[in-house]
This record gives C-alpha cells, structure tokens and sequence, in this order.
C-alpha cells in the first residue's frame, strides 16, 4: 500500500480507536496519542522529528487541564492497544501492520518519556517548594516566639496593675 | 603539495523531499583539498552559489597551492568562493541573496590538515573510537551562546537555531574560522552538510563512522541513516582516513585473502571427494539428481566455508548446518544419516588442505586451523539442534505419562451408578485444573522472539549493557504474555534499580528503551519467517515493549509520588504555624489595647471593645 494509503487507511479508523462516540464533542483522551501515530506514519523511519516537542505540548496541555500522569500514560496504553487490535484487523497486508506497529511503538515509547520527564519535573518543583515552605515555617516560628515572649510581657505588666 | 595517500570518498544525495540538490562537493586528492559546500537562497540560486564557490575555490588551491601556506591558502581559497558568489549575486537578480556555507579541509604531508568554514555545515574527527566535532555552527543562537547571552540548553529549543549568522556570498568579505589539526593513523575525518547531522542521531554517526568499513560505503551508510531518518534536506558526506602503518598480516588477515582464496580455487576438488565418498548416495539427498544433490549440500557447504574464511565468522556454516539438519530432522529423519554427511564434507575438506599444505605449508597449516574450525562451528550447530530435540522427546514423555495416570485415575474411579465412563472432559484446554500458561503466544511467534532477541542482541554495542538488559526483559514479558503486566513490571523494575527520580536518572533508561525499539524492530525484518509471522513477532515484541516502557514510566511516578505527600505536609504545617502567628498576633493586640486603656483612659480603645474572639 502507498504511504498515502496507508496514512488515510490508519486516519480513518480514528472513531474506533479513540471511541469517539463515547465522547461526543469533547476530545477523546489519547488523541494527542493518535495524532502523533499519524505524524510518525507520514514521516517513517526510525525517529520522527520533533514528535517528541508535539508530544511534550499535547502531555503538558492535558496536565494543565487537571489530567494526572497516571491517565494520561493509561489512555495512551489503551489507545496503542485498540490501533494494534483495529490494524490487524483492517490491513490484509501485514508489511503494512509491520508499518503502523512500528509508528505505534516509537509514539507509545515517546509518550511514556514525556510523561515520566513531566513527572519528574514536577517532583523537582515541588522539592523546591518544599524548600520555601520549610523556610516560610522558620521564619512563622521566630514570629510566634517573638509574639509569645511579647505578650508574656504584657501580661506580666497588666498583672502589676499598669 | 604533493598527494597524501588517504583513503577517502564523498557522496551526496536530494534527500527524501527536496527536489533539487543544491550541495556540492570537492574531492581533490592531488590537492588534498575536500569540502562540502550547501547552497541557500530561492529558484535554483542555492545550487549555483554552491556551484560558483565550490570552483572558485578548487581553482584557487590548484592555482595558488605552490605559493601559500596551507592555512593562508584555505582562507583565501575561501575568500575567492565568497568574492566569486558575491560578484554573481550582484550581476543577477533571480539569484540576489544566495549565499552558501562551505566547510573545506586541506590535507598537506605528514598528517598536518588545515580546516576552515563557514556557515552551518560540519567537520567532525574520528579518534580512538571517540568522535568530536572540530567545527561551531555560525548561526545566530550558537553566536548567542558564545557571547553568554543564552544557555547552550535553551540553544536546541531556539526557534532561530537553524539562522545562520555567516555565509559565503552575502557580504563583500567572508570571516573565515581555520584551524590545523594533525592528523594520525586511523583518524578519520567527516564533512557534512546539515543534512546528515539534522536528520541521524550523533550516536549513529559515531557508529558508522568508526565501524571500521571502506570509506565509500561509510559515506553511503550514513546518508541512508539521514534518509531513514527523515532525509528533509539534501545530504551531503565526505570521509577521509589516515593510513595506519601496515604492519605484517596478521594469521587472520592471511586466512582471510589468501586462504580464502585458495579454498574456493580447490572447489572443484572437494565436489569430487564428496562425490567419490557417496554424497549422492545419503538419505538427505535422496529424490534429487547427483548434479543437483551436489550442488545443494557441498557446493553450498564450499560457499558458506568460504565467506567464514573471508569474514572470520562462522554464521554461514552455522545457518547451513542448521538448515540442512533442522529440515531433515522435521521430517523425521535420523541422526546416523547427518552424521554421515558431515563426515564426508569433512574428508572433502581435509582433501583440499592436503593439496595447499602440498604447495605451501605455513598456509596450509593455517587453512587446517580455520576450516576445522568452520566444521566444530557446524558440529556445535547440529549439537543445538539434537538438544532441542532431546528436549521435545522429554515434554512428549511427561504429557504421555500424566495422560497415562489420567487414563488410570478413570477407570479406577468408583462408579455408583454403574456407569463406565465419566463426564469428565477429556479435551485438554478444557480441563479446569489447567494451568494457565501463554494462552497468546504461540510457538511460531515464540522462536520468532526469540530469533528476533538474539539478533537484536548480536547488533547491540558490546558496552550497551542497558540496552542489552532492556532485550532481555523484552524477551521474558514477550514470551511471557503480550497481555501480562506482571512480568512487564518485575522487569521494570529490575530495570530501574535504584536510580534517582530526576533527568540524568531516567533518560538512559529510556534511551536504553528507544535504542532497544529501534535495534528490535530492524531485527525482526531479519528473521527466516512468512511476513506474517514476522508481523505477528513484530507486534508482539512491540506490545512487550509498550508495557515496559508504560511499567516504567509507572515506576518513575511511584517514586516522585512521595514529594508531593510531603509538600502537602508541609503545606499544612506551614497553614497550622500561620494560624498559630494570627492567634498570638490578636492576642497581643488585644493585650496592647488593655495595656493602652490602663495607662491612658482618655484612649478610645474600650469605646470599641476587646476584638479577641
């Protein structure tokens, strides 16, 4: 099958694959998944240029949205696994099931890295704001001790009879 | 200057979407002049600056070699390429504005190499197995790297990186980077244009580079590994080599020229000896004609000796061995007829190093050595084979021995009702108390991972013991059950270890992970199989992978997990300490008004109250 067949071949099981009549209007989940496997398709060979920055942006928009990493490497899973059950199934060749298995794999690949970079990024955000948050603690607990030792000191006073 | 004896070649290529190519190359060994020269700028104009600069240069080094320095001489050759493509850039407007980048190498006597360039495209030396780029790209971000106005990490992000900041032919003077190297044996020297290094990993081209090939198929490998990797521009490679001093072949290097040679020059000899000892006469060759029998066993045995000989493997006689034996024992043939077989190729072979060791015995002697060798490889081969063989009778014993006890088990069974025969099913897979193993995998795609693993593993670098790790755990949970997560994460974390849970931790696992994806999937196109069983292989290493890499991922969010509880701890200590200050901080206003009342009635606090809750 020409390149542009199979890209079209692979474009059209997108319903199936991402159950998008699950979804209705919203976006399925793991369509940044699907999309990348379209783009990897139509670039072929062993590393698709900058799949890995289309995959970061569409990771990063849907951590910004509320998505845990968690879901989003589990829609990837299930996407990767629904293309590869929707491929064998629909191409009679299997040179070309080889093709999108592979486009499939570097994408599922790709997407995992990003995730576990985003994740990591995170945990290094939050190790700094740990690291504020305990400063911030020093700082409220020189103030509580200099609230403390002030109002004992007015206390004492008012007991004298000022 | 007189010719350094180099080894060299160039080679250049449009690339996968480009239509026209508008690099050019120099490879002048007279001279000792190469270069690789990248046009720029709209209709054609970026093939004719290359053109124009590229001969203006070779002109001027053929001119002006005998009166310059190698250093002076580059530069001005460079100098002249600018003037020339300026000069026509002036006189034309349909090629107003093209420029090009060039980077040129002057090889002189005794290694002393001189490089200049401009613009984008490269040089890089090839050392000791290490490479290092020789020449910085002149575009804009690397400027801005160098006047310490951008972090060399942002520099790969820039939307800019690709906007040169010099080139031959836009301006009247060109700035010109030269510098000398000395050039040792078995150094290797790379050109390029942006072509190559755009679209093949570093990692690719060190490997190709220092595989130790011709330079001529080196500089076809490496555009292909452009072109695989997307070939969006045209690719342009030349490869110089400094000769090593030869020292006196070496046994390997008479075994695999002259020894190779005089074998297949004696093939005649050993068809005769197999022919006389009763070839033709075997059980495996049965069916066919003696011609025809001749041909498929000995002749193909004198083929796979001779490329072992040649290359110093022995994979050729091992897939023979292993073809001729496995096919025959498939169909049920026995030991003694192989045996027998091999024991006449082998007096063939004896036969032919007889007469070399006749007309010269130091080779002969050497010839003995390799093809015995060549014929343990092909017995080891045939010892493999017997072993699985040996292991298929000991599974068929033990399922017919636990048929055996089943069938007694039945029809000792007490029956009240008299009835001879119970309900019990008889099908195997439908016995409940079957264990439940690899219900997917069937035994074809199982050889077939296996196969594609250890070829996977053969192309491995020896020093990439992730990589090599990662094949094994693909293997297993492969094997195991594409469906199984369990295998998927025991080997992610075998795989994972104790690393830390940040950027220089994780990312050689995951390029472990990729290089492993990338080696798996061109391994599985080289297994003996139907294409459909390699796409089955294929989809199932590939789902093995995809759960590797997704139970790894997993293992990276388990570990940062615990930074997030302890912010939020944090946070709410922090919460709990604010309130605290804000109970003392009312409490010691409310102290200060009382304090203020007693010392001041006329103070307007008591009018408005005490404010502590």
């Amino acid at each position: 099958m020409a390149e542009t067949d199979l890209l079209e071949g692979v474009r059209v099981l997108r319903d199936e694959v991402l159950e998008t009549v699950h979804h209705g209007d919203r976006e399925p989940p793991g369509a940044e998944v699907f999309e990348a496997v379209l783009r990897a398709l139509a670039v072929g060979g062993e590393s698709v240029p900058g799949l890995d920055l289309a995959l970061h942006d569409a990771v990063a928009r849907r951590l910004a949205w509320g998505d845990g990493e968690e879901v989003v490497l589990a829609d990837a899973e299930a996407v990767f696994d629904r293309l590869l059950g929707a491929v064998e199934r629909a191409f009679r060749d299997p040179a070309d099931q080889m093709v999108v298995v592979e486009a499939a794999t570097l994408v599922a690949v790709t997407v995992s890295r990003v995730v576990a970079l985003a994740a990591v990024s995170r945990a290094s955000r939050e190790r700094a704001a740990r690291l504020r948050e305990e400063m911030a603690q020093r700082q409220l607990q020189e103030a509580i001790e200099r609230e403390t030792s002030t109002i004992a000191l007015l206390e004492d006073e008012l007991k004298r009879g000022y | 200057m007189t010719a350094p004896p180099l080894r060299m070649a160039g080679d250049t290529h449009v690339g996968r979407v480009r239509k026209t190519n508008e690099d050019s190359l120099i490879v002048e060994p007279r001279a000792g002049l190469f270069a690789v020269l990248d046009g720029m700028g709209g209709a054609n104009a970026g093939d004719v600056a290359s053109r124009t600069a590229r001969d203006a240069i070779r002109d001027f080094v053929l001119l002006r070699r005998a009166s310059l320095g190698p250093k002076q001489l580059l530069e001005q050759a460079l100098q002249a390429g600018n003037s020339a493509v300026h000069l026509a850039a002036q006189r034309s407007r349909e090629h107003h504005g093209m420029g090009t980048t060039v980077v040129a190498c002057l090889v002189g006597e005794s290694g002393r190499t001189v490089i200049a360039h401009v613009g984008d495209s490269r040089a890089y030396l090839l050392r000791d197995g290490r490479l290092q780029a020789l020449t910085r790209d002149h575009t804009v971000v690397e400027e801005l790297v160098e006047r310490g106005l951008l972090a060399a990490e942002e520099a790969g992000r820039h939307p800019h990186k690709n906007v040169l900041s010099r080139n031959l032919g836009s301006r009247p003077q060109a700035r010109v980077d030269v510098q000398e190297i000395s050039m040792q044996g078995g150094d290797r020297i790379l050109l390029c244009s942006d072509g190559l290094y755009g679209y093949a990993s570093a990692e690719g081209i060190q490997y190709l580079l220092g595989s130790g090939d011709a330079p001529e198929h080196v500089c076809r490998d490496l555009i292909e590994l452009a072109l695989r990797g997307g070939g969006g521009d045209n690719v342009s490679t030349i490869v110089l080599e400094a000769p090593t001093r030869t020292p006196a072949p070496t046994s390997t290097q008479v075994v695999r020229t002259t020894g190779a040679t005089a074998w297949w020059q004696k093939r005649q000899r050993f068809l005769a000896v197999a022919k006389e000892r009763g070839l033709t006469k075997n059980p495996i060759v049965r069916g066919l004609d003696p011609k025809e029998a001749l041909e498929v066993v000995a002749q193909s045995l004198c083929e796979a000796v001779f490329h072992d000989l040649e290359k110093s493997t022995g994979v050729n006689v091992w897939t023979f061995a292993q073809n001729l034996a496995g096919a025959w024992f498939e169909r049920g043939g026995d030991w003694a007829a192989v045996r027998g077989l091999i024991d006449i190729l082998s007096a063939g072979a004896r036969a032919v190093i007889d007469e070399v060791s006749a007309a010269d015995p130091q080779l002969g002697f050497l010839l003995d050595v390799a093809v015995s060798r060549a014929f343990v490889v092909a017995e080891l081969a045939l010892g493999g084979l017997l072993s699985d063989r040996l292991q298929k009778v000991d599974t068929d014993l033990i399922q017919l021995i636990a048929q055996n006890d089943t069938l007694d088990s039945a029809i000792e069974e007490p029956s009240d009702t008299g009835e001879r025969f119970t309900e019990r099913p008889t099908i195997p897979f439908l016995r409940p108390e079957r264990p439940v193993t690899s219900p997917g995998v069937s035994s074809e795609v199982l050889d077939g991972i296996h196969k594609t693993v250890t070829i996977a593993r053969a192309r491995t670098a020896p020093r990439a013991e992730l990589v090599k790790q990662v094949l094994v755990a693909l293997d297993a949970i492969a094997a195991e059950n594409s469906v199984s997560f369990a295998t998927a994460v025991l080997s992610a974390r075998e795989l994972y270890g104790v690393r830390a849970a940040d950027d220089a931790g994780i990312m050689p696992l995951f390029d472990a992970l990729d290089q492993a994806r990338v080696i798996t999937t061109a391994s599985v196109h080289q297994i003996h199989a139907s294409e459909a069983s390699r796409a089955r292989v294929l989809r199932a290493i590939s789902t093995a992978h995809q759960r590797l890499v997704g139970a790894t991922t997993g293992l990276v969010l388990e570990a940062v997990a615990p930074y997030s509880e302890r912010l939020r701890d944090v946070q709410a200590t922090t919460a709990k300490l604010r309130e605290q200050l804000e109970r003392a901080e009312r409490r010691r206003a409310a102290l200060e008004r009382k304090f203020a009342a007693n010392t001041d009635p006329s103070s307007p606090w008591d009018d408005h109250g005490d404010t502590e809750p």
